[in-house]
């Protein structure tokens, strides 16, 4: 996806994303935010309801940050499921910053 | 890329599953985005799976950073 830096992000610790990383064969690095700082400030935590208790835990999502700090895309809920609009993102930006 | 991409597509597709796996769901509360496009991206600090630190600030001028945001770990059954 040109000059991109992957992550995948939920709030697992560090060891249990290892595992998972492993499980799937993922090749890019899982962040853990354990303490939910950042999907709180990003707004994507979700409530969900289990058997009647709520539990916060992350909306899925895709987010594009460009060079310059900037969201160039965020989209949340079951559309995030599919990479493909982000991955796009981040091929249009590598396109426009390489033509600079 | 083509593995890259490849590994979100399943990484989406196994969190996909979540909602099952969670149960009955009544009352979820579906979080609003608080960010839009064009907004400065906050900065954050986090782990990865091997321990490092990973601070947005530090790709600042040099790379495009994709957050593939997932629900938990292990939760496609």
């Amino acid at each position: 996806m040109g000059d991109t830096a992957v992550f995948g992000v939920s709030m697992d610790s560090p060891a249990a994303n290892a595992a998972f990383a492993k499980q799937i064969n993922i090749k890019f690095p899982l962040l853990s935010d354990m303490n939910r700082k950042m999907l709180t400030t990003y707004g994507i935590l979700k409530t969900y309801d289990v058997q009647g208790e709520g539990y916060q835990w992350a909306l899925r999502a895709n987010i594009v940050i460009d060079k310059d700090g900037i969201i160039r895309h965020i989209e949340g809920g079951d559309s995030a499921v599919d990479p493909n609009t982000a991955a796009s993102v981040c091929l249009d930006l590598h396109k426009k910053q390489a033509a600079k | 890329m083509k593995r890259t991409l490849a590994s979100c597509l399943l990484l989406a597709s196994v969190c996909a599953v979540v909602p099952l796996a969670a149960g009955p769901q009544k009352k979820d509360e579906i979080a609003k985005l608080s960010l839009k496009i064009g907004d400065p991206a906050p900065d954050f600090t986090l782990l990865s799976d091997d321990w490092k630190t990973v601070k947005l600030s530090d790709f600042r001028g040099k790379k495009n950073v994709l957050l593939a945001v997932y629900v938990l770990a292990f939760t496609g059954g």
